[in-house]
Formats: C-alpha cells, structure tokens, sequence
C-alpha cells in the first residue's frame, strides 16, 4: 500500500529531518513509530500525508507516486488525501468550524453526500467516538480530551483507508488513552491501517504489531515485531526511548 | 462499528476550485521559513556588533539622502556593492531582488521627469534608494531580531517597548505555524467541493484570534508567576571588538567623503 524508497528530506535546505528511509507498509497494519524528540517521525507523517514532498526518493501509494507533479492534479489530490486520514497533535489546529455537528459533517458535506446521508455519517461518528453530547457545542471551548475526539471523529466520518496519528495521547487523561487505545484496535479489525507515533508506551499495549524505530540521526534503525522491540529494555534504554 | 466504516468507499473527488489553500500554505510558509533563517541562520561573518551595524546603517541612509553629489552616492553604492560580498548567495540574492524592485519601482515613478529634462535628479534618487534599502536589507540578513531591538535602547526607545517588540516577533512565528497547521487541516480535508469556502477560512481565523487572546493571558499569567511588575529592563551589553572599531573607522571616512564632495 505504503511504498517509501530511499526518501531524504531537509528544512530549508539546512536541517536534516529523513535520511534515506525506506519503508513499505502493508493494508490493515499497525504501526507505531518510535524515537527521540526531532528524528523525523512527525516530518514522515507529514510527507505520507503529502503535505510536504521528498527532496530524493519516491513515496508509491498504493502503486501511484505522491509528487508534486501528481499533487498538483486537484482531483487526484483529493483522492488521495480522502484516502488518508491524519489525526494532529494539536487538536485545536484541526477544528475550525462553529460546532461539533458542523466540524464533523464538514468532510461528508464536500463529498457531495446529501444532508440526510451526511446526518447518517455524523450521527454513528458522534456515537462511535462517544461524544453524542457534544454536537451542538463550539470546538474551541471543549477540553483536551474532547477535543481529541472531535478531531478524530472529523476524520474518522470520511472514512479513510489509513489514519495517522501524531502523539495521540499527549496530554491526555488515562480514561481517554484508554478510550482511544481501544479506539485504534476497533479500527484496525476493521482493516484500516494505522500509523502512530508515541511516547507513551503503557497505553498502547495491544495496538500495534509492528514497530519503527528512528534514530537522532534521522533514519531508521530498527523495523519488527512491536513486542520484540519493546522488550528489547537495553536497545531503547541506549537510543533514548525509555 | 457502523457498516460505512467497514467497507472502502467509492469516491470520485467532486471538481472544486481550491488554489486558495495552497496559495495561503506557500505564503505562510514563505513568511516563516525568513523569519527561521533570521533566527537560525543569520551570518555575522564581519563579526560587527548589531549596535554598531545598526548606527552605521542610519549613518549611511541619512548622509546618502541628504547629498546632492552624485560622487558620493555612486561612492556609497560601490561600497555596497563591497558589503554585499560578505554575504552568502541566498542572502545576495535576496538582498539584490529587494533592491533591484524598489529601485526600479522608484525609477518608474520618477520617468516623467527624466521627459522634462531632470534625467540626472532621477538617476540620483534612484540609486540613493538603491543603497538605502540595500543596506536594510545587509543589515536585516546579518543581525539577529532580538540584537536589532535591543540595539534600539541606545536611541532612548523605552525597555518596555523594546519587550512588546521582542515578544511581538516570538509570537508571529509561534502564530504563523498555528495557522500553518490549520491551513495544513483543512487542505486534508478538502476532498470534495466546498460551497462556504469564506466560512472555513473564519472559522480558521477565529480560532487564531481566540488562540492569540489564550496565549497573551497565559503569558501575563506566567510573568505575573514570575514576580512581573509592570517594569521591564534590558541588560544587553554589546562587546566592542577590533572589526567594531574598525567598522567606526569607516563610518568616519564615509561622513568625511560627504563633507570632500557635499560641502567643500
């Protein structure tokens, strides 16, 4: 599904943030991606995103190449970024719309749905995310918690074939880790794809299969089986990771 | 888990005119990533403190504004022209870019009057506008923002306004990559065709309003926490160095050279 090929990316010309990643990501995995502060696990997420493009390499989704070229093109942009769902670590970055209702069905709205479809998609998110009482209220004034889950939900509702979550559990409380632990194993029965970078290994035991490791130096040193990794105390005491 | 979520969707993105967002991403972005380069990767390479950067600067604008011999001003150009090789090629390149516009800019307007026999006035004006924003420019890409505002305290400029200054910067670039990222959202979120796009584009405007109010508060909170009295002192002492001395030096030759060929 996910192809990444010797890809390097840098800010600015200056700052190394990917060194020559390779990567191929499989439909229905879990994945989580581990590593110090600055390796480069948000600026990959962004560039499987499509947000930011690679400087060397090619990036294959689902057999096209993500490029400027091919992003240029609206409808296949479109396409794409339906295709792929990203969860920011910011949640107040991603809610702009006036109440939780409207910054759900802002995703099914665009894709032509009528509103009796649209009300469908957003009323089994509201429940699916557990947040039916929060329709009508403003995004801005909700709590970290609540804001996660509106932002998850305004991506969840366009269904797409792989989330990416960017420290997803970060200052929230245990309750809602839990939640959204349990959260991302419902969906990945379903056979989505789940990427997710985190610190916070205690509550997402269970979740993933598979781990990625980056190093300071911006590329990647370990790629296995997620428990085999994470029992490994001594490779991620030297790299930093606990 | 609802039967939609379990199966793929057939989507084909409904056409929809969207350059908006990529247009406001590239801008952000733009701004940003100068704002970066000044913090992260500005040059000292003549190792001038920015007190003395700053005065020779006004120094150079104003001795060039008030000559009327175009010695002079073709002898400020040249020694522009010498400062700008201490640069690095982004930043020449920046800095000739700038010039060159504003200057050609000031030529245009100024073309009538070459018609009625002012020819030399046009030329003269034109390139003491060329070296006068030149020199901002050397001195914008070779100092750093907090060094520039501090170096303003030599001008009697209060410290608080100093510190609403520097706090002012801080917050353009903490700002700029909020909305960057909103932009960022809703670019992801825009698979199909938006019939409000205004509606959007306040809604994101809104948010940073309320995030710019949030984050003023909680600074005040934590200046108050901090013991903040409403007082605010700078401490910056610039160090004086021999290419200081030397940079003063050449100041004076430049005042003397206007005087040779103004005055005398």
């Amino acid at each position: 599904m996910i192809d990444i090929k010797n890809v390097s990316y840098s800010y600015n010309a200056e700052v190394t943030a990917l060194k020559n990643i390779n990567l191929h990501i499989d439909e229905g995995e879990a994945i989580a991606l581990i590593g110090v502060n600055g390796s480069g696990k948000s600026t990959l997420m962004k560039l499987i995103n499509g947000l930011i493009m690679a400087e060397n390499g090619s990036y294959l989704f689902e057999g096209e190449e993500i490029n400027n070229k091919n992003m240029q093109n609206e409808e296949f942009s479109k396409a794409f970024h339906k295709k792929v769902g990203f969860v920011f670590q910011n949640s107040d970055v991603q809610l702009f719309c006036s109440n939780v209702y409207d910054e759900i069905a802002f995703g099914p709205r665009q894709m032509g749905m009528n509103e009796e479809e649209v009300k469908k998609r957003v009323e089994d998110t509201l429940k699916l995310l557990k947040i039916d009482e929060l329709r009508n209220r403003q995004p801005y004034h909700l709590s970290g918690g609540e804001k996660k889950k509106v932002s998850i939900a305004s991506v969840v509702v366009l269904n797409p074939d792989v989330y990416i979550f960017d420290e997803p559990m970060n200052g929230l409380d245990p309750k809602t880790k839990r939640f959204l632990k349990e959260f991302m194993i419902a969906i990945n029965n379903a056979e989505k794809t789940i990427l997710c970078s985190t610190h916070d290994f205690e509550y997402v035991k269970g979740v993933f299969k598979r781990a990625i490791v980056f190093s300071g130096e911006h590329t990647i040193i370990r790629d296995g089986a997620y428990d085999k990794i994470m029992n490994d105390t001594a490779f991620l005491y030297t790299n930093n990771i606990i | 888990m609802p039967e939609w979520l379990l199966k793929k969707d057939n989507y084909l993105p409904l056409k929809d005119k969207n350059a908006f967002i990529n247009k406001s991403i590239l801008s952000i972005f733009h701004v940003l990533t100068r704002f970066r380069q000044q913090a992260k990767h500005r040059t000292n390479k003549l190792e001038i403190n920015a007190l003395i950067k700053f005065i020779s600067t006004l120094i150079l604008i104003i001795f060039v504004s008030l000559t009327q011999s175009s010695t002079f001003v073709l002898i400020a150009n040249v020694f522009m022209l010498m400062l700008i090789n201490f640069l690095s090629i982004n930043e020449i390149k920046y800095v000739l870019k700038v010039s060159s516009v504003v200057a050609i800019f000031t030529f245009i307007i100024f073309l009538p009057a070459i018609f009625l026999g002012y020819g030399n006035n046009t030329l003269m004006i034109t390139l003491k506008v060329l070296v006068s924003v030149a020199s901002v420019n050397i001195l914008a890409c070779t100092t750093e923002w907090n060094d520039l505002i501090i170096s303003l305290k030599v001008f009697r400029v209060p410290d608080m306004f100093i510190f609403v200054l520097d706090i002012t910067i801080k917050y353009i670039i903490i700002l700029g990559e909020f909305s960057l990222n909103m932009v960022y959202a809703l670019k992801l979120r825009s698979v199909g065709k938006n019939n409000n796009k205004s509606t959007a584009l306040s809604g994101i405007v809104g948010t940073m309003f309320i995030k710019s109010k949030e984050m003023s508060e909680e600074m005040y909170g934590a200046m108050e926490s901090r013991g903040f009295t409403g007082t605010y002192k700078v401490y910056k002492k610039f160090e004086f160095k021999l290419a200081d001395y030397i940079c003063i030096m050449f100041n004076i030759i430049f005042i003397l050279i206007y005087f040779y060929f103004d005055r005398l």
